[in-house]
């Protein structure tokens, strides 16, 4: 079973540490605002559905890692930048109570996920 | 007297599928695929209760500002200061693990609440496993829409003009929260304080209180008839 | 989402296509095997989970380390294709032992008829009285 050659790469850095510096410059910088695309997702996505075409601000640039959707057929070749966005919750849902219009929720995508705004 | 001694229940019956887990466990270890030693590690480790490594960082955090900082920028580094290495946190490696821990800063402004809509991403090296409600779609499914519904489910009221901000872990970043450090805890040493960081206020379910502790004793209530020369 | 089980061949995404297809010795587990749902309900338990759950936790973790006979992402989407199709009306946790079982009889890490006499051994290692 060759099947070990992720953890192998892992070894001694962590994942997703061990991609570091392979993904080249990250597109968007802490601040940005951008919009999460819709792209298709028939075989495998980590893209929450309640995220796509909804508008945010970029608050980490976490880290290089390969997208879950290429990762999960086992192609680690082409890592991309990764970066946690806050939305609003009543641009996330349009019922949430304006009692509460501070509320945020953050959460994650790969570059691929977003535009500029 | 005897008769009013009851046990507590128990199941007393072998179903096949403990049967299949032990049988699967069996054959895996004889041809080597793992070793005893290694599964009982992994059980000692799931298992594992009592103050967390997480509480420890909490209560190092609450005191040193310096090391806050530290957890803030890098929470692996940070991580190591409390005896965890991701990179190894069973002793014997674990790769699921994924090593990216962020922590969360509580303030007055802000409370952050953590949550997994995918599956159950949780930061096990340093909160060991995931309690069960964590991995139900009832939370999954509802924290991300209706957070303030769910935080009062458990007990906790978080006033309007505080922002609840949800973390959704949904990629290979871990989440903790770092809660504020309550009242009645001034001049505590980092062992009193740790004691009192619960899992589920690093989760951001709870709030942390000077009366209360992990191992707290269960009240306790006397026998009306106890058993005696046993 | 995720839709293992309708993959092209010559996708070169695996080594293997996973087989979800009924494995028989499991089928009978399935079908004889009390779940601890009903267990728990008929003896007055009230611990969600059975007591193998741990067990059967460290055995992914055991088969994920190290060597990485399984690795957990792999395990883990067959868990989900098969909890979806094949073991759609089992309860948690008893479909993740199926699963893990299935995906591990699938990929020849253990061999049906031999589970199937260790299982008779262990039942009666666990019944004798």
């Amino acid at each position: 079973m060759s099947r070990g050659h992720h953890a192998e790469k892992a070894t001694g850095k962590g994942d997703p540490q061990c991609f570091t510096g392979e993904a080249g410059e990250p597109k968007f910088k802490v601040g940005d605002r951008v919009r999460i695309r819709n792209l298709p997702d028939i075989f495998y996505t980590r893209c929450q559905v309640y995220t796509r075409g909804a508008e945010g601000v970029v608050t980490v640039v976490t880290h290089e890692s390969p997208a879950p959707e290429d990762e999960a057929w086992d192609n680690v070749d082409d890592p991309e930048w990764f970066y946690i966005v806050r939305f609003k919750q009543k641009d996330l849902w349009d019922e949430y109570p304006d009692a509460y219009a501070n509320d945020t929720l953050q959460t994650e995508f790969s570059e691929r996920w977003l535009e500029s705004v | 007297m005897a008769e009013n001694h009851k046990a507590a229940p128990m199941v007393d019956e072998v179903s096949d599928f403990e049967v299949l887990e032990i049988a699967v466990r069996e054959l895996a270890i004889e041809k080597g695929l793992f070793s005893a030693e290694d599964h009982r590690r992994f059980a000692e480790f799931a298992h594992s209760i009592g103050p967390l490594p997480a509480a420890r960082l909490v209560a190092k955090a609450w005191l040193d500002p310096d090391f806050k900082k530290l957890a803030l920028e890098d929470g692996f580094t940070a991580s190591k200061e409390v005896g965890i290495d991701w990179l190894n946190p069973t002793g014997f490696g674990t790769p699921s693990d994924y090593c990216d821990l962020r922590v969360l800063e509580n303030t007055p402004a802000v409370h952050h609440v953590v949550v997994c809509t995918l599956c159950s991403c949780y930061p096990r090296p340093i909160l060991g496993h995931s309690p069960e409600w964590y991995r139900t779609p009832n939370y999954r499914r509802r924290l991300v829409r209706w957070p303030r519904q769910v935080l009062a489910e458990f007990g906790l009221q978080i006033p309007a003009e505080v922002e609840v901000r949800v973390e959704d872990s949904n990629q290979k970043c871990r989440f903790m929260v770092i809660p504020m450090r309550p009242e009645g805890t001034e001049g505590w040493t980092e062992d009193q304080l740790t004691e009192i960081v619960t899992r589920d206020c690093m989760l951001g379910v709870a709030l942390p209180h000077p009366e209360r502790k992990l191992d707290d004793k269960r009240p306790v209530h006397k026998a009306a008839n106890p058993v005696h020369g046993h | 989402m995720t839709s293992l089980g309708k993959k092209t061949s010559g996708s070169g995404f695996t080594d293997t296509d996973p087989d979800f297809s009924p494995i028989s010795l499991l089928e009978k587990v399935r079908n004889r095997g009390r779940v601890w749902k009903d267990l728990a309900e008929k003896y007055g338990v009230d611990n969600p989970d059975p007591p193998w759950k741990i067990n059967l936790d460290s055995t992914c973790e055991a088969l994920a380390s190290e060597q990485c006979t399984l690795p957990v992402l792999e395990r883990r989407n067959e868990e989900d294709e098969l909890s979806e199709t094949l073991y759609q009306d089992v309860p948690y946790p008893e479909r993740q032992l199926l699963a893990l079982v299935h995906s591990m009889i699938q990929r020849g890490l253990i061999d049906e008829d031999e589970l199937a006499r260790r299982m008779k051994f262990v039942d009666k290692r666990l019944n004798s009285t």
